[in-house]
């Protein structure tokens, strides 16, 4: 069988069609040739199946342990379990790259089978924007990471057993990850279709929006993954790190956010035109540069694993040609585009506006914290870590004014608006956000006041973003019964916008209670000893050896009471893979409600002593649950039946993936 | 057979190209209308929702008036919108058909050639273990035990074996953490703490580390009259100095030797070395190489590695004489210093090893080349 | 309002909050970032002492000691000067005596260098960046000696 050959010349002739994609459909869309235009439907199908034949064929070649592939040597290992030869395949930077493409001729596919309610020039001209982006990156792959180069005499095993990376969080993160920047590559190329066209308009907006809520899903269960991964494999209790990795995925998804909440207004108001495509254009590039800052190495951090600066330059290449390319068509064409609707600066439009603004700032502040240091060692060699202080002092302040304009919004009328009236139907939710500062303040024993604010903010925004719907569904009066009749018959977009606000509270309040009024005590302990952390007593009870598959672990085991009352048993292990002469730390995590106890073990301390790290997140589960629930209101806006009228296959589609 | 696959691959996707251009053309009319319906079909699905809003009363009727109108604008400029109909060119539909059917297929068998190997099957690991072993197969060998041993890491027995091939390789810290696997699961032997030793030594670069003379001590606890460790210390004590200590020690090994052991006379060389005797040793070694040759040639290692360690050190003192002959002569590289210097230390020649460092600094005064040899000399543990 | 006044404040409100983020990225920048410097330049005292930096090079050949009860010692060096490190807390997996190591703290006028953060490496190919690139600027490490891929850097 030539299974691996057969995977290597689909991979090629996926670049020769992702060439012709990238030509006839545009050009007939240009001279008005139908027959041109049509090409690019059965064309995006094509690729697909050649892209996923590929993937199909490196994957078999890592389940079998096939060494004469270069990049199955250097990342696999026979002793591997399976699930993790599996998720090797995109563990490494040539197989991730192909994962990369596999997901971005899937979102080509998906808008030839699902557009047919599109005009068709917007459709093949999408189409051929798409190809362009396919055709860069299949030629990068093949000219500078191609993973099935092979060599003879192949070696009889593998080089990667790292047990770090044989998780299952790293397994799911990366494809998650990647389907939202590459989906943002949609929006991107409907943006360059509208500035080819020199035609956009509300319609627009509603076949854009489908496709951005997709990627944005799965940018934020993306993000909250890995910050769970990192919170839980890495051993000491942190969430988020402000590394140049997290930010690199953290950007996208805040221009995505801000385009979101910018094609609402297009599509309800004709409105923001320019400003929307120039986000479309911006979210693709941040996902770009994100991809370079990955691969390419130039960052040393928790998730780079490339290096190479041919790499570097031929991503960077790609990066400045479509950002330059695409930034000079906006410059050209976007005096063109007609401008739209009017309105006053208190009103719907108005706040989703103050919104766009204070994400995009805050997104340039991310933008600077990453790239300074890279910007500053390369003009004057200076190194320097640009970290969480920098953060807390530029990105918090920018969020917070937003965070409480983010309750208005939704009741916000459109075109103009009466704020007093809109504060006023807010009484609930700035007594509760008042009530829960009084309360934390009162229950802390008046310490911490900023977080207590910050507990206050979550408040806002969990009751405030139930505020629209409730008072929707009260308006009318009658009992109970009518009450709920017209809640459950609000359009799901409601509940979706709800959702997403309220989501967002949720991890304002992980975020407060976890960083705000977490404990930590680092001791060391000999068996009978016990520790006491906020109110749960860990007795250590001693540690015992234990053979794993592949490792050897010491096992440390704490009884867990509190006043007086066994709750659970905690096991955090220290491993040592022998093969590697590697050790790793397992903490143990016990969930109390949404808050967490966090028990890692250090190396041994003197005269035999354990030295344990004991952590009380309160709250914290709340940060990814948080996410999830505003995933989920993405996930309900995505099945609003507006969005299924306007492009009705592809919302269900987008839903399906969900 | 696989350039049929790769032909069939081709013809599928150069007719994703060529049947939608042949079937198109047919049906054109249908494209023209459709260019402007899905948008007043949004338009429309609009205006319906607006009207629902205002049922459940959530807009106001002015707010719904403005809107309302607002909407049937929008639907008229879409429906006014008419493409022009662009007349069929016939070129087009060449050159298009012509990137399918020739360009396609032309630019992916010339990028495959240039990256692929059309000739060569899969090798998965399962058919291969059942290829037949022969001798040159020692690295298959290696990766089955060392899978074995990945898996099963408290086979001991697995580690005992393995340790040695390491060490017979070169692969010195391969060996030494096999060797610890071996004393871990096993318990200590005179064997295995002198393998250790001796893994550690090499992978010092020749130096008896502080971890690797632990090892030999214990190893010579264990056996007190096992030969390499008794050696290794010797060679040790040299090493640090403690010329009269070394002394003592080689004169031991030398009178509890019969006369016949291969490493009598490395033991004799090293003794002569310390008393700063002249005199050839009694049991002259082999002639020394070629004087300017690089380095021992690849016959040389080969016969090194079937040698004892003694034989070993002995054919290195003979290799030592050659490259300092050379270098007194005609000079060389400060790579080629480090060298020397690097060879006399692990003979345990501390002082020779002074003067050729001195030597180096004269044949090379820059300050990089010097600041370079004074932290490798460092490293080395030797001190001016 | 007319048309004109609406993109007026529209515009301002713009404007404000993009020099309140510039203002705040400017000052940030100035007072939150952390300079990494080698063991050499501090033992110049090049660094006043209290500020914050990161120190990378490698932990010296038997210089670690625990001292307390989860106190550690141990010494960092570019093999030209050593400093002396403290650290309350639980070291990273891959810390190692001879390996690269990341810390960052301050300098105490005894010149003993507090850290409250340690970054080790996370497979055998990896070498903090910062510390492969000055070990390399003085010539004591050789390419090919450390190279291959980075691993996830260590925490």
């Amino acid at each position: 069988m030539m299974i691996t050959e057969i995977g290597h010349y689909a991979l090629v002739l996926a670049l020769g069609l992702a060439f012709i994609q990238s030509v006839l459909p545009v050009w007939g869309a240009k001279t008005g040739d139908g027959r041109l235009m049509a090409v690019a439907e059965p064309v995006a199908l094509a690729t697909l199946g050649l892209v996923a034949l590929s993937f199909a064929a490196l994957t078999v070649a890592y389940v079998r342990s096939d060494f004469s592939l270069v990049n199955v040597f250097e990342n696999s290992h026979s002793a591997k379990p399976m699930i993790f030869k599996i998720s090797g395949v995109w563990g490494n930077h040539e197989g991730s790259m192909l994962l990369w493409v596999l997901i971005l001729v899937l979102f080509s596919a998906l808008v030839a089978i699902f557009g047919g309610r599109l005009p068709q020039t917007l459709r093949a001209t999408v189409l051929s924007v798409q190809g362009w982006v396919t055709a860069a990156f299949l030629l990068f792959i093949l000219m500078t990471s191609n993973p099935f180069n092979r060599m003879i005499p192949a070696p009889f095993e593998g080089q990667d057993l790292n047990p770090i990376l044989q998780d299952i969080g790293l397994a799911i993160h990366p494809p998650l990850l990647y389907v939202g920047y590459v989906g943002v590559s949609i929006a991107f190329s409907f943006a360059i279709a509208a500035l080819i066209e020199g035609r956009i308009d509300a319609a627009w907006a509603r076949w854009v929006r489908p496709w951005t809520l997709a990627a944005w899903i799965f940018l934020t269960l993306g993000i909250a993954m890995g910050s769970y991964w990192a919170y839980y494999e890495l051993g000491w209790g942190g969430w988020w790190f402000w590394d140049p990795v997290e930010n690199a995925s953290f950007m996208p998804w805040l221009a995505a956010t801000a385009l979101l909440h910018s094609a609402i207004v297009m599509e309800k108001r004709d409105a923001l035109k320019i400003w929307t495509v120039l986000l479309a254009i911006l979210a693709f590039s941040l996902s770009l540069l994100g991809t370079f800052l990955v691969r390419s190495g130039v960052l040393t951090s928790v998730h780079a694993f490339a290096t190479d600066p041919t790499r570097g330059v031929f991503i960077l290449a790609i990066l400045v040609i479509f950002v330059g390319g695409s930034l000079a068509l906006y410059a050209w064409r976007a005096p063109m585009l007609k401008p739209g609707g009017i309105f006053a600066p208190v009103s719907r439009e108005g706040a989703l506006v103050l919104n766009n603004v204070f994400l995009s700032a805050a997104c340039a502040t991310v933008f600077v914290g990453t790239l300074y240091p890279l910007a500053l060692e390369s003009v004057t060699g200076e190194k320097i870590s640009v970290g969480a202080p920098f953060f807390n002092l530029t990105f918090v302040p920018l969020m917070i004014p937003a965070l409480i304009a983010i309750p208005f919004g939704p009741l916000l009328a459109w075109k103009r608006a009466d704020l007093a009236g809109v504060a006023e139907r807010l009484a609930a939710a700035a007594l509760a956000a008042l009530a829960a500062t009084a309360v934390t303040l009162w229950l802390s024993g008046a310490t911490g006041i900023l977080a207590a604010l910050a507990v206050g903010l979550a408040f806002w925004l969990i009751v405030g973003s139930l505020t629209e719907p409730v008072q929707r569904a009260a308006r009318g009066g009658g009992g109970v019964g009518p009450f709920l009749r017209r809640f459950f018959g609000l359009p799901r977009a409601a509940f979706g916008t709800a959702l997403g606000h309220l989501g967002m509270g949720l991890t304002v309040l992980g975020i407060a209670g976890a960083s705000g009024y977490d404990h930590e005590r680092i001791t060391s302990v000999v068996p009978g000893e016990r520790i006491e952390i906020a109110g749960y007593d860990l007795t250590f009870e001693g540690s015992t050896p234990r053979q794993g598959p592949n490792f050897r672990e010491e096992v440390a085991r704490f009884a867990v009471t509190r006043d007086g009352l066994a709750i659970a048993e905690m096991a955090p292990t220290k491993r040592f893979y022998p093969a590697r002469q590697m050790p790793t730390t397992e903490a143990a995590i016990l969930t109390r409600g949404f808050s967490q106890l966090y028990v890692s073990l250090g190396d041994p301390g003197a005269d035999g002593r354990t030295v344990v790290r004991a952590q009380f997140k309160p709250m914290v589960t709340l940060i990814w649950l948080g996410c999830v629930m505003m995933a989920l209101g993405g996930c309900l806006s995505l099945a609003d039946r507006r969005l299924r009228v306007g492009a009705p296959r592809p919302a269900r589609r987008a839903e399906a993936v969900a | 057979m696989v350039w049929a696959v790769f032909a069939v691959l081709t013809a599928l996707a150069a007719l994703s190209v060529l049947v939608p251009l042949a079937r198109a053309g047919r049906s054109r009319g249908v494209a023209e209308d459709a260019a402007t319906a899905p948008d007043a079909a949004i338009y429309a699905d609009q205006l319906a929702e607006l009207e629902r809003d205002v049922a459940r009363g959530a807009v106001s009727g002015r707010e719904a008036e403005a809107a309302r109108a607002e909407i049937g604008r929008r639907l008229i400029r879409a429906s006014q919108r008419h493409e022009p109909a662009a007349p069929p060119r016939r070129w087009r539909l060449i050159v298009a058909a012509g990137l399918a059917i020739v360009g396609l297929p032309l630019l992916a068998v010339s990028l495959y050639g240039g990256f692929g190997a059309p000739t060569l099957p899969d090798l998965p690991l399962a058919s291969r273990q059942s290829e037949p072993m022969d001798g040159q197969n020692l690295e298959a060998l290696l990766a089955r035990v060392e899978s074995h041993l990945a898996q099963n890491p408290d086979d001991g027995q697995g580690w005992a074996v393995l340790a040695p091939v390491y060490l017979r390789a070169g692969r010195y810290s391969d060996a030494a953490a096999a060797f610890s696997n071996a004393i871990r699961t096993n318990g200590a032997t005179a064997d295995l703490e002198a393998g250790l030793g001796e893994a550690l030594t090499g992978d010092a670069g020749g130096v008896v580390t502080a971890d690797a003379r632990a090892a030999f001590e214990r190893a010579r606890t264990l056996d007190p009259n096992a030969i390499r460790p008794r050696f290794f210390l010797a060679l040790a004590l040299g090493q640090d100095g403690r010329t009269a200590d070394a002394e003592a020690a080689w004169r031991a090994i030398i009178d509890s030797a019969s006369g016949k052991e291969p490493w009598l006379p490395v033991a004799r060389t090293q003794l002569a070395t310390l008393t700063g005797s002249t005199e050839p040793p009694p049991a002259a070694a082999p002639a020394a190489p070629a004087a300017g040759a690089p380095g021992p040639d690849a016959a040389e290692v080969e016969a090194a590695s079937e040698m004892t360690p003694e034989e070993r050190a002995a054919m290195i003192g003979n290799m030592v004489e050659g490259l300092s002959a050379r270098l007194a002569r005609e000079g060389g590289t400060v790579d080629d210093w480090l060298r020397l210097v690097r060879s006399y230390v692990v003979l345990g020649r501390t002082d020779e090893a002074r003067t050729a460092l001195a030597a180096a600094k004269a044949a090379h005064p820059d300050a990089a080349d010097v600041q370079r040899l004074d932290t490798t000399a460092a490293g080395l543990g030797l001190t001016e | 309002m007319t048309r004109k006044q609406r993109r007026l404040v529209l515009i301002g409100v713009a404007g404000a909050v993009l020099m309140s983020a510039t203002g705040l990225v400017l000052s940030a920048l100035n007072d939150q970032i952390v300079f990494f410097r080698t063991p050499t330049e501090l033992a110049e005292r090049q660094v006043p002492v209290g500020d914050r930096v990161r120190m990378g090079g490698l932990v010296a050949e038997g210089s670690v000691e625990r001292t307390g009860e989860t106190e550690v010692r141990f010494t960092v060096t570019d093999t030209a000067s050593t400093i002396p490190v403290t650290y309350t807390g639980i070291l990273p997996d891959l810390f190692r005596e001879g390996q690269g190591v990341v810390t960052e703290g301050r300098l105490g006028p005894d010149g003993v260098f507090v850290a409250d953060t340690v970054l080790a490496k996370h497979d055998e190919n990896y070498m903090p960046k910062e510390v492969a690139d000055s070990l390399k600027a003085q010539g004591h490490w050789q390419e090919g000696a450390e190279a291959g891929a980075p691993g996830a850097a260590g925490q």
